[in-house]
């Protein structure tokens, strides 16, 4: 047997558990006002409820398997989410969201194959274990077995982090969400993403626990992932497009926080930043994705000049939206100050250490992933603020006329209900991020790492606010110099927002595409059908050749072999040439015949001249002339 | 006396029920002719189950000379395999008594579908090497009918195509089987059947050719080629059992031979298994490629026939335990699975005359039953858990990382992942147009209808099986592991 369903439950599985009910709750109660007079509801609304069992099952999974079954599950069901409005852009973003869970859901199974066969055992709890008394051990087919690890982490990472939405899997994100109903827009991004961040952490805690070497890959992806994110959140036009382009930013500041974690040994400050980034996200884009729904539903539309000025006269909006925005961007008093200060903090902790140890060499690596945090953190602000300018701030044609209310009460609970969260968080960072720490600490990280450790951060430490106060600073000019300068021209007196960004840079459709799509199934078919027509090309070869039937022999009318040889092949000459040149006028007559001819008459004329007197005179002349010849030299 | 007549029984009832078929048959009693075949497929299903619950024995028919003797046995893989064929028969025959009532002669058919279950249940029983030689070739020369049921020229063809590769792999088989029997005492199907001293180079030679032989029918690259021509003009029941079925007489083929007469452990780690592995694997990735290619729907399955049947084969190629228990599963499964493709194949064709992939758009709106059954088949075949065929694919990557193949225990799994891949590519994509052919999809005219019941159920059943069977696989892991580590 495989193995039976094996549950477990600490914690920090709870606290997602309960994380994940609240947004199946929230977006439910969204749903009726957002789905009214949708069609095909009752297909969403089982693939709603089975997810929602798919991501507990993923979240209380007690070992690698039952965790792989419910991830499979939930990839396959939250498809449909994708594919819901049926429009072309929907259905191009889910067969590039299918396909990403696909690939990524078979390297994990090859990561879990490999494990197992590792291992033995596919328990969560004992894979730490497990791996130490692994690379002690000698012997079997593993070849070097810490680069068997580090393979088998990796295959497992490109499963988890295609659904984290990690630098270079992170494609579907960008297109599914704006494509997705915004309920369900808000649970990929809050809630499956983070399905995937569980997965790395456990690969980065529990399988490779404190390593370096694998957090400075994860940290790179992580850093590459936050700044590319931020930078395509700044240029996108769509709100619901800025906001999964920010999930990718922010997915990236809590992949970053991952790999801090392997490399400053498990503990401390990296693990909460990580942990309660990824809470803070979850809720932040509960918000913002229900507020564009807010939009959507009343406008039909996403597209930011369309939008303009709509929420001029829709002050709780506002207020959720706002909300959402400082909390992004790490203002002081929102949650995600909490968040982005410890994981800035970590960063700048290691540093210390590596002064401390005379390491400098490394110093200048983590100085410039510092340096993007912030600007990142700066760019955030940006994105935030032109989306919130623009609908909230700016007069345009999405204004209405006269007030009406845009969110019916229960939808009017789920957006600002979950919105008042945010602050709340961050301004207790002591009392419901500390139990969340504990929990996550207990589950990532072994006891005896644990012993002894407390944090004491002054949150309004001046350390502290200077990273948020460059950030804001960044966010500040960026928005002014790049968004209201180069992102917006004039047109008509007014000004509007334009896309910048070319057609083709886009790394699904420059690059993915063409070459899994086209590319490689041409040459791999190439070769395939080699291969396939292999025997049926020698069985068709012996056929027209050894084995085929003997052709009955042509006699010769006329002429002799060598003129129906030569008549033939210009008779085929002609042939070609009446299709092609002589088309009006074609030669009609056979050249088998005039050669036979013309042989004929060179024979008879031949065997004339052998027969006369003359000739055997010219012979007798001929043979004097060489008797001379002979005589003379 | 009751048993050996019990297990002829099994293979002569049917026989003699098609021949009196053929004889009897009017062509306007049509209703009575399909009780006719659904009774005996039913009494022959009970036959099978009393053969393969009785105590296993040996019955020897008779013999042709000394060394030639035809034996009869009913033991754990014949029951497995009779099982499998006989309900795989029950199920494809009532889905074929719809399917083919508009043709012109459905009595050609059931007759020699008839015919063909005893000769696949006597292939089952074979007791010794030459017995399921005969039955073997039997076997083909009875289907040869399925695939020119339509008489088209194209049908006509392939038949002829169907043939030759057939009888040219029996004949490898049979040069295969000639080399052997000098080194193994009457070819039975008991483990030590081989001579003590057996001439290695003789055997392993045999051991390639039946390979090669069986290899022929199970489709594995090179001699694969009728399987993407034979289906496609066959008749839908025909193909679901060509594909699910006859292919999986070549596998019982291979496992027979290697297994129970020369013994896995006599060719692990020869040069014979490093060539069985590669054409497995060529086969398997050859194939998803072609069948992702592929845009004809029967066809596509075809291919993936040819892909799914090697993953068999690579288990089967492990010569370890855990291998055969992986192939033998994936052996059900596959034919499970397939089958089910098949009949929703047949079943789109029949209601819509659709045989492209892309002319399948949106289908799912007007026959959404059968589109599910598609959809768990698919689902199956590409291996997501908790489906029959992730079961299978778990026990072959296991079994291929466990067994000591070198770089074979990595580049297997590799492969077959990857070969899951392209499955998804080529089945996923066929739900997922169909269930959302997008906004601008224009309402079929006339519209299609769902199948009829007797078409649906068939299909459901295949489909709700290859779940089931990977929910609650205990069982028949368990029964195959018996059956596998008594033999290794």
């Amino acid at each position: 047997m495989i193995g039976a369903l094996q549950f477990a439950t600490d914690g920090f599985r709870v606290v997602y558990a309960l994380l994940a009910t609240l947004l199946w709750v929230m977006t439910l109660l969204f749903s009726k006002q957002y789905f009214y007079r949708h069609k095909h509801l009752t297909r969403y609304f089982v693939f709603y409820f089975v997810t929602y069992a798919a991501v507990l099952g993923v979240f209380f999974a007690a070992d690698l398997l039952t965790l792989f079954l419910f991830f499979e599950i939930m990839s396959f069901t939250s498809y449909v989410w994708v594919a819901q409005e049926e429009t072309e852009a929907a259905l191009r973003a889910s067969k590039t969201y299918l396909a990403v869970a696909v690939i990524g859901g078979l390297s994990m199974l090859m990561g879990i194959f490999m494990l197992d066969h590792a291992f033995g055992t596919l328990m969560i709890s004992e894979l730490r274990s497990y791996a130490t008394a692994f690379l002690e051990g000698t012997g079997g087919n593993f070849g070097n077995r810490q680069t068997y690890l580090y393979v088998a982490a990796a295959l497992l990472t490109v499963g988890f982090g295609g659904k984290a939405g990690v630098f270079p899997l992170h494609i579907w994100l960008p297109k599914a969400h704006p494509a997705a109903p915004a309920p369900a827009s808000a649970l990929l991004s809050g809630m499956l993403t983070k399905c995937g961040i569980f997965g790395m952490l456990l690969v980065n805690c529990h399988l490779l626990f404190a390593d370096a070497t694998w957090g400075k890959v994860i940290l790179i992806l992580g850093t590459i992932t936050m700044v590319s994110g931020a930078v395509s959140a700044l240029f996108s036009m769509d709100i619901k497009r800025i906001l999964a382009c920010s999930s990718v930013s922010q997915i990236g500041f809590i992949t970053l926080g991952a790999g801090m974690i392997a490399i400053m040994g498990g503990h401390g400050i990296a693990l909460q930043g990580t942990v309660y980034h990824m809470v803070n996200h979850t809720l932040l884009k509960l918000v913002l994705f229900l507020a564009a729904g807010v939009v959507y539903m009343n406008l039909h539309s996403l597209d930011l000049n369309k939008i303009r000025g709509y929420g001029r006269k829709h002050p709780f909006l506002a207020v959720a939206v706002a909300f959402g925005g400082l909390g992004l961007a790490g203002i002081p008093g929102f949650n995600g100050y909490i968040s982005k200060t410890l994981l800035h903090e970590s960063l700048v902790e290691h540093m210390h250490h590596l002064e401390a140890q005379g390491l400098h060499s490394e110093i200048g690596m983590f100085k410039t992933v510092e340096v993007l945090f912030l600007v990142a953190g700066g760019l955030t602000l940006a994105y935030m603020l032109k989306l919130f300018v623009a609908i909230f701030v700016e007069k345009g044609d999405g204004e209405e006329k006269e007030k009406k209310s845009s969110m019916t009460i229960l939808s009017g609970i789920a957006v600002c209900g979950s919105a008042i969260l945010l602050p709340v968080l961050g301004l207790t960072p002591n009392v419901i991020f500390a139990k969340i720490g504990h929990a996550a600490e207990k589950f990532l990280c072994p006891a005896e790492v644990l012993a002894g450790e407390t944090h004491n951060i002054h949150w309004l430490a001046f350390e502290n606010l200077k990273g948020a106060a460059i950030s804001v600073i960044i966010g500040i000019v960026v928005y002014v110099l790049v968004v209201r300068g180069m992102l917006m021209k004039k047109e008509n007196g007014r000004k509007v927002y334009v896309n910048r960004i070319p057609e083709w840079f886009d790394l699904e459709e420059s690059v993915y595409r063409p070459v899994v799509l086209v590319a490689l199934p041409f040459v791999l078919a190439f070769f395939s059908r080699i291969l396939d027509t292999l025997i049926d090309g020698v069985s068709g070869l012996l056929k027209a050749t050894v084995f085929a039937p003997r052709k009955r022999k042509m006699s010769i009318w006329v002429g002799t072999k060598v003129t129906h040889t030569l008549g033939t092949a210009m008779d085929g000459i002609i042939a070609v040439l009446n299709k092609t040149l002589f088309h009006n006028h074609p030669i009609t007559k056979s050249f088998v015949s005039v050669f036979a001819v013309s042989e004929m008459e060179a024979r008879q004329t031949f065997s004339l001249i052998t027969g006369s007197v003359s000739f055997g005179l010219l012979l007798a002349a001929l043979g004097l002339a060489i008797t001379l010849i002979y005589l003379l030299f | 006396m009751g048993r050996e007549i019990l297990l002829l029984l099994q293979i002569l009832f049917p026989v003699i029920a098609g021949c009196l078929l053929f004889v009897f048959a009017r062509r306007n009693n049509r209703s009575i002719q399909n009780m006719y075949v659904v009774t005996i497929l039913g009494i022959e299903v009970i036959l099978v189950l009393c053969s393969c619950l009785s105590k296993e024995i040996t019955v020897e028919l008779f013999c042709l000379t000394p060394s030639i003797r035809l034996v009869l046995c009913n033991d754990g893989l014949s029951g497995l395999f009779g099982i499998l064929v006989v309900s795989v028969w029950l199920l494809v025959g009532i889905y074929s008594l719809r399917y083919l009532k508009e043709t012109r002669k459905p009595v050609m058919f059931y007759g020699f579908y008839l015919i063909a279950l005893g000769v696949l249940e006597g292939l089952s029983l074979a007791g010794n090497l030459v017995s399921f030689y005969l039955f073997y070739e039997w076997m083909t020369l009875m289907t040869v009918p399925f695939v020119f049921y339509n008489r088209t020229g194209e049908s006509i063809r392939a038949s002829r195509k169907y043939l030759f590769y057939s009888v040219a792999g029996a004949s490898f088989a049979l040069a295969g089987i000639f080399l052997l029997a000098g080194n193994a005492e009457g070819l039975y199907f008991a483990k030590g059947a081989l001579n003590e001293n057996a001439n290695v180079t003789e055997v392993l030679l045999a051991s390639l050719l039946l390979i090669i032989g069986f290899g022929t029918k199970a489709g594995m690259f090179p001699m694969h080629g009728w399987l993407p021509t034979a289906h496609p003009v066959a008749p839908a029941p025909a193909s679901a059992v060509l594909s699910g079925v006859i292919t999986k007489a070549g596998v019982l083929g291979i496992i027979r031979s290697l297994y129970y007469v020369i013994g896995a452990e006599y060719l692990a780690g020869t040069y014979v298994q490093t060539v069985f592995l590669t054409l497995a694997l060529v086969t398997v990735f050859m194939g998803s490629m072609l069948a992702y290619k592929e845009k004809v729907l029967k066809k596509r399955l075809a291919y993936s026939t040819v892909s799914q049947v090697s993953y068999v084969l690579f288990g089967l190629a492990l010569f370890t335990p855990a291998g055969l228990v992986a192939a033998l599963l994936h052996m059900v499964f596959h034919s499970v699975i397939k089958n089910g493709l098949f009949l929703f194949a047949g079943t789109v064709i029949h209601e819509t005359g659709e045989e492209r992939v892309e002319d399948l758009r949106g289908m799912g709106k007007y026959m959404p039953v059968t589109f599910w059954c598609f959809t768990f088949a698919s689902l199956a075949l590409v291996g997501i858990p908790p489906m029959s065929g992730f079961v299978s694919k778990w026990y072959l990557a296991k079994g291929a990382m466990e067994a000591s193949v070198g770089a074979f225990s990595y580049i297997g799994p590799a492969v077959l992942l990857i070969s899951a891949l392209l499955t998804a590519g080529y089945l996923l994509s066929i739900t997922a147009d169909g269930f959302f052919p997008g906004k601008d999809f224009v309402d079929a005219t006339p519209e299609p209808k769902e199948g009829h019941v007797s078409m649906v159920i068939p299909c459901g059943i295949f489909a709700v099986a290859a779940l089931l069977l990977g929910i609650f696989a205990e069982p028949l892991v368990e029964f195959v592991t018996t059956l596998g580590t008594g033999l290794l």
